[in-house]
């Protein structure tokens, strides 16, 4: 394995036979995790499509970093309080109960993900997978502290002097300052923020606290430093099946060789048709662009993780040749090799397999959206008391103890009342009042009593219902059994 | 070398993840007993032993899959390079050996 160039390893693992283009030969190159490893240096890219994934980054980014800090109801809105076993959503409170809503919601993603990846291909990996945004911004921190791609290449072939040495301090602090910001808000939504700052100011964070933000921000500062684009072609496991939801008219960022092709260098004022030359001018500059190194020219492969950057480039040096734009664009198998017109793109998008998707995610969003809507935020759990089964009381009729776990899942205190069905009238002996403050679980003694001579001995069925004082809705039966002898 | 290890420890991470995710909606730290005593551990305590606990279990199935997948090319193979091998042994010249170059 060790000895294994890294395009036989490739070929390998990915069971297709791509051929792996490395464009940057004669860099330096460094043996890392995976395979020998030529350092890529994307060159930075404006556009369309470049701006959405600024739009995407900034926006993933705003809601990650700033959503533990947003208060509801006087607590954190956003909080996964794993020691309490409770999820706050903003008015939302989940228990380990509604474990059923989390499993929902990751079906959901899961079907939204094959959806789009059906419709437009890796618009996940190219906008919004963390492990592109953060490399996008540890890509801007290198910019702005190294300069551009070629001012990058330069300063690593230099020797090591005190200018190389005082940039890359400074890069590796301006990562590691940011990949402990983000260890620090991830612990955030496991342990109140606020809290959390405390405990940082006064060096008094707890030994697991601290050890997940490190662990946090070291995998951010690996990830987005230095693994980049091996994340995608090595350890991602849905870069390696998403090719499964793609189909002949999914649109990828495609060449359009037919109009590109031959393929040279000529001057802008000549008519390239004159010296049998296609579009491409063969700049390389989509090569260039690309954070994982590829010639989107030699088509698809799957390291192709679909940010448009190529397209974004390409387009420059169109319009600075004055050719049409789009030589690289969006476009599908079907209409680059004829088989449908280019105006049926549209229409394309409404096949049955992405009907399929869609209707099944519809109906499971409808159907979460509805469980979750009519949950009834009341829990009971009723337990027999085990020590005493059934005892005579003095007017003769029998009682029976049982103990009621009533859990409040809504924000504030209810107080409930319950009444006991079975066979025979029967009366509820409370100790407390059944009050239950908000998003919490007490446990009451409830004693219940029937006449004796009517009930049949051994079990008979009863079914106890407690309904809120101050709203009838909330309300929950649950079953269980009087003793009778 | 190195390959092996990234490839035994990162399937394992993410099988880690989902196990604890799993293991832990149903269970409550709070309620997990050893040998009869509760655990003297912290809630937060036990979820990431309990995490490196899967992660490690996880790691020894990725490692065992990666020991039995070695070809018999690679069982057979002589530790020694050729000229280390000792006198008269028959792939002491050149490496001149069948299974070697299987």
């Amino acid at each position: 394995m060790a000895s294994e160039p890294s395009d036989a390893s490739a070929m390998a693992h990915s069971g297709n036979p791509l051929k792996v283009v490395r464009p940057l030969a004669g860099q330096a190159s460094e043996q890392d995790l995976y395979a020998i490893r030529q350092k890529i240096y994307p060159r930075a890219v404006h556009g369309w499509f470049a701006a959405w994934r600024t739009a995407l980054v900034l926006a993933t980014q705003l809601v990650f970093y700033g959503l533990p800090w947003l208060t509801w109801n006087g607590r954190q809105a956003v909080l996964f309080d794993l020691v309490e076993r409770k999820f706050y959503i903003f008015g939302l409170v989940l228990w380990p109960q509604d474990f059923i809503f989390l499993t929902g919601l990751l079906v959901i993603s899961a079907l939204a993900l094959f959806l789009f990846t059906a419709v437009g291909g890796r618009l996940w990996c190219g906008y919004a997978c963390p492990q592109t945004v953060y490399t996008e911004i540890f890509l801007w921190i290198e910019r702005m502290v190294e300069g551009d791609r070629l001012q990058q290449m330069r300063l690593d072939k230099q020797p090591l002097g005190a200018r190389k040495v005082g940039l890359k301090v400074l890069k590796h602090a301006l990562w590691i300052a940011l990949a402990l910001w983000t260890g620090f808000t991830f612990v955030g939504f496991f342990t109140p923020i606020h809290v959390l700052l405390a405990e940082v100011r006064s060096f008094a964070l707890g030994p697991w606290e601290s050890f997940w933000i490190l662990f946090y921000g070291f995998a951010t500062y690996g990830n987005a430093g230095w693994m980049r684009e091996q994340v995608c072609e090595y350890m991602c496991p849905y870069a390696r099946f998403q090719g499964v939801m793609f189909d002949r008219d999914t649109l990828t960022v495609t060449y359009d060789a037919a109009r590109g092709e031959p393929r040279g260098a000529r001057a802008r004022s000549i008519d390239p048709k004159s010296k049998g030359l296609g579009a491409c001018v063969d700049c390389g500059i989509c090569v260039q662009v690309c954070p994982t190194g590829i010639d989107i020219r030699k088509g698809l492969q799957y390291e192709c993780i679909g940010c448009a950057a190529c397209i974004d480039g390409c387009n420059q040096v169109m319009d600075k040749m004055g050719y049409a734009r789009g030589l690289i664009r969006y476009s599908t198998e079907n209409i680059v090799s004829g088989a449908v017109a280019a105006d049926q793109v549209v229409k394309r998008v409404f096949r049955p397999r992405v009907l399929i998707y869609g209707s099944v995610l519809s109906i499971i969003v409808v159907a979460w959206v509805a469980g979750l809507a009519m949950r009834t935020p009341l829990k009971v759990n009723i337990i027999r008391d085990r020590t005493t089964l059934v005892r005579e009381v003095e007017d003769g009729r029998l009682e029976n103890v049982y103990r009621l776990q009533v859990m409040n899942a809504q924000e504030r205190a209810h107080r409930y009342q319950v009444s006991v069905t079975g066979a025979v009238p029967m009366e509820v002996i409370l100790d407390a009042p059944l009050q239950v403050p908000g998003a919490a679980t007490l446990t009451f003694s409830v004693r219940v009593r029937a006449p004796g001579e009517t009930l049949k001995r051994g079990s008979n069925p009863v079914q106890f219902h407690l309904t809120a004082v101050d709203d009838a809705a909330i309300a929950a039966h649950e079953k269980s059994v009087f003793f009778a002898r | 070398m190195k390959e092996r290890i990234i490839w035994v420890l990162w399937p394992a991470f993410i099988t880690a993840a989902v196990t604890e995710m799993l293991f832990f909606a149903f269970i409550d730290p709070g309620e997990i007993h050893l040998f009869g005593n509760p655990l003297e551990l912290s809630k937060t305590g036990a979820y990431s032993l309990f995490f490196f606990f899967f992660w490690v279990m996880g790691a020894c199935a990725s490692a065992l899959t990666c020991f039995l997948q070695r070809s018999p090319f690679e069982l057979n193979r002589c530790p020694l390079d050729a000229g280390g091998r000792p006198p008269g042994c028959p792939k002491r010249l050149g490496g001149a050996c069948a299974i070697d170059q299987g």
